[in-house]
C-alpha cells in the first residue's frame, strides 16, 4: 500500500545575518542552511497494517507524513502511495486519503457539523447510499448524532475531535494519518476514538498511520512500530519486541520534603534502579518491574528519605527513544 | 464543477450564519452613502458642472460606485490567513484545486451580499437620493455585464495579495497599500474623469479603473454607447491576464511550498 525508499527530505532555511548591515547584505546575498528533516528513510506498509510512526518532537515525523500526502516533493528517493507518487498527483492521492491532525480542523469552523459532512461528500464525490452507511455505523461508534447540528466553533475538543475522525474516514480512504488524534482528550474520549480506529482497520482494512507521544495509543491500535530520530529509520518491527523490552519499565518520581544531603541510592535498591536527581529536592527513578517492585523500591526510598509525594509512570515514548537510540534493542 | 457549486452554497450558508456582522455592516454603509450625498450637494451649491456632470448624475455616480466599491473586496485576506498559519497544507491535502475553491467562496459571498447590502443600498438611492435609472434599457444591461466582469477583476486582483503572504509576513502592510491604491484608482470614491490630465493617464493603463469606473460610467452614459463594446474587450483582456497571473504565482508559490517546506 506505501512503499518509501531512500526518502530524504532537506530543507534549505536562509541565514539571517544579524544587525542593520547583516539585514541589508541579506537583501542581495544570502547563505543557506540546509538542514537534514528526513534522510534515507525506506519502509513499506501492507494493506491493512496499523503502524505507529514515532519519534521525538523534530525526529522528522510530519516531514515524512506530509510527503506521503503529497504536500511536500522528497528531495531524493521514492514514495508510493496505493501505486500513486502523491507529489506528482496531489488531488488524485488525496481521494485516497484520510487524515486527522490533532491541532488543526479540517471541518468547516462555522456551519453545523452534518453540512460539513454533506460538503465533504461533495468534495470527495462520495455516493449517497455510501455516505448515509457510513454516518450511521460512524455515529454509533462516536455518537455524533448530538453533534450533528452544531458547528465546530461551539465543539469541546472531544466533540470536535470524534466528528474530525468522522471526516476522515467518511470517503472510505485507503490510507488514514492520525497525527495526535488523542491528545488532550478523556480517558472515556480516548477509549472511544482507538475503538473506533480498530473496527475501521477490521471492517474495512483500512491502513492506518498513527503519529503520537501517548504510549497506550500505540499498545492499544497498532501491532507495529516505525520509530525515527533525527530524521532516521531506527527501529522498524514489531511492537512485542519492544514491550517485551520496555513493557516493564517504571519511573517513580519522588518530590523530597528535605533537602538530600546523599543522593547515593540505598544499598539494597543500587543494583537494579536508575535515578536521576533533579536539583536535591526531587529524583526519578526507573527500574524493571520484574527485578524489584514498585513497593520495595518506594519503601526502600521512605526509609532513606522524607518523601513528601510521588507519582508511578509508565515509560515515555521518548526515553524508549532515547533508549534504543542509546544502547540498540537487544 | 459540482463540488464547487456546493462550497459556493456553503459560503451563502455561512453569511447568513452571521446575522450581527451583517447589519453592523449594512448601517455602515448607509451612513457612508449619506455622508457622500451631502458632501456632494455642498459641493455643488456655487456651482452646476463638475467635470460635465451635473449634481444628480454625480449622486447617481457615487452611489452606485460606492455599491460596486463594496465587491472591490475578495478572498484574498483568507489566503493569506491560511498561509501564514500553515493552514493551507491541510487545504492543499485536499481533492479540489485551492484557487477554484475561493474564487467560488468568494462569488458566494458576493452573491449574499448583494441581496443583504447592495439591494437595500440600491433602493434607498433610488427612493431617496434621486439616483437616476440607466441612460437606456441596453445600457442597464450592458452595465450589468461590465459590473460583474469588474467584481471578477476585483476577486482576481485580492487573489494576488493573497498569494504574495508566501513571500512576505507582512501582509498587513500589503492590504493597507492595496486598500489606497484600489481606493483612488477605482474610482468608488470620485469619478476618474476628475483626475488631472497626468493621473488620469496612469489610470488608463492599470486595470483598476475597470472594477468600478467603467461599469459605472457605462452606467450614467459617461462612455458613450458606440464605446462600449471596446471598453468590454478591455474589461475581459484584464480579467483573462490576471486570472492567469493569480495561476503563475501561484503555481510558483506551490513549488516553494512543496519543495522549501513553507
Amino acid at each position: 500500500m506505501i512503499r518509501v525508499e531512500h526518502l530524504s527530505k532537506e530543507y534549505k532555511i536562509a541565514r539571517r545575518k544579524p544587525g542593520l548591515r547583516g539585514a541589508a547584505q541579506n537583501l542581495f546575498h544570502r547563505t543557506y542552511d540546509t538542514k537534514a528533516a528526513v534522510s534515507d528513510v525506506s519502509f513499506s506498509i501492507d494493506q491493512g497494517e496499523m503502524v505507529g510512526y514515532i519519534g521525538a518532537n523534530g525526529a522528522g515525523k510530519s516531514t515524512t507524513i506530509k510527503m506521503l500526502c503529497g504536500i511536500l516533493t522528497p528531495t531524493a528517493g521514492e514514495v508510493r502511495v496505493a501505486g500513486i507518487v502523491p507529489y506528482k498527483q496531489r488531488q488524485r492521492n488525496a481521494r485516497n486519503i484520510g487524515a486527522v491532525f490533532g491541532q488543526r480542523t479540517q471541518l468547516f469552523w462555522d456551519i453545523p457539523a452534518r453540512e460539513s459532512f454533506n460538503l465533504l461528500k461533495h468534495i470527495y464525490q462520495i455516493p449517497q447510499h455510501r455516505f448515509d452507511e457510513n454516518l450511521r455505523t460512524f455515529s454509533d461508534v462516536l455518537e455524533l448524532e448530538p453533534l450533528f447540528g452544531r458547528p465546530v466553533r461551539q465543539m469541546s475538543l472531544g466533540e470536535k475531535m470524534r466528528c474530525e475522525l468522522a471526516a476522515a474516514f467518511l470517503q472510505d480512504p485507503l490510507v488514514v494519518y492520525l497525527d495526535e488524534p488523542t491528545i488532550g482528550l478523556d480517558v472515556s474520549v480516548k477509549a472511544r476514538i482507538r475503538k473506533f480506529i480498530r473496527e475501521m482497520n477490521r471492517n474495512r482494512k483500512t491502513t492506518v498511520i498513527l503519529t503520537t507521544h501517548d504510549m497506550q495509543d500505540i499498545e492499544e491500535i497498532c501491532s507495529r512500530l516505525i520509530m525515527i530520530d533525527a530524521g532516521r529509520l531506527l527501529y522498524d518491527g514489531d511492537l512485542r519486541s519492544v514491550r517485551q523490552r520496555f513493557g516493564n519499565r517504571r519511573t517513580i518520581h519522588f518530590d523530597l520534603a528535605t533537602t538530600a544531603t546523599d543522593t547515593a541510592m540505598p544499598a539494597q535498591l543500587a543494583p537494579w534502579v536508575f535515578a536521576e536527581w533533579e536539583g536535591r529536592e526531587k529524583v526519578h527513578i526507573q527500574f524493571d518491574a520484574r527485578q524489584t517492585s514498585a513497593s520495595d523500591v518506594i519503601a526502600a526510598m521512605m526509609q532513606s528519605y522524607a518523601v513528601r509525594d510521588l507519582t508511578i509512570t509508565d515509560p515515555s515514548i521518548e526515553s524508549i527513544v532515547k533508549d534504543i537510540y542509546e544502547r540498540g534493542l537487544s | 464543477m459540482r463540488k464547487y457549486i456546493e462550497i459556493f452554497k456553503s459560503q451563502l450558508q455561512l453569511d447568513a450564519a452571521y446575522n450581527g456582522w451583517f447589519w453592523a455592516n449594512a448601517v455602515a454603509s448607509v451612513i457612508g452613502l449619506l455622508i457622500a450625498f451631502s458632501f456632494w450637494h455642498a459641493v455643488y451649491r456655487h456651482t452646476t458642472q463638475i467635470a460635465n456632470m451635473n449634481l444628480p448624475k454625480m449622486i447617481s455616480y457615487v452611489v452606485i460606485a460606492m455599491i460596486l466599491g463594496n465587491y472591490v473586496s475578495g478572498v484574498g485576506n483568507r489566503l493569506s490567513e491560511s498561509i501564514r498559519s500553515g493552514e493551507v497544507a491541510i487545504e492543499l491535502m485536499k481533492p479540489y484545486d485551492l484557487l477554484l475553491k475561493l474564487i467560488w467562496l468568494d462569488l458566494g459571498s458576493k452573491v449574499s451580499a448583494s441581496v443583504r447590502n447592495s439591494l437595500p443600498l440600491l433602493v434607498i438611492g433610488y427612493a431617496f437620493l434621486g439616483v437616476q435609472a440607466p441612460v437606456s434599457l441596453a445600457g442597464g444591461a450592458l452595465f450589468a455585464v461590465s459590473a460583474i466582469l469588474g467584481v471578477l477583476i476585483g476577486t482576481q486582483f485580492d487573489l494576488i495579495i493573497g498569494v504574495l503572504a508566501f513571500w512576505t509576513v507582512n501582509v498587513w502592510g500589503l492590504r493597507v497599500l492595496r486598500t489606497g491604491i484600489l481606493s483612488i484608482f477605482t474610482g468608488a470614491l470620485i469619478p476618474v474623469t476628475l483626475f488631472p490630465a497626468w493621473l488620469l493617464r496612469i489610470s488608463e493603463v492599470l486595470p483598476f479603473q475597470s472594477m468600478v469606473y467603467t461599469p459605472v460610467a457605462i452606467y450614467t452614459g459617461a462612455i458613450p454607447f458606440q464605446a462600449v463594446g471596446m471598453t468590454l474587450l478591455i474589461q475581459t483582456i484584464w480579467l483573462i491576464g490576471l486570472y492567469v497571473l493569480v495561476r503563475l504565482i501561484w503555481s510558483v508559490a506551490l513549488r516553494k511550498v512543496v519543495i522549501f517546506g513553507g
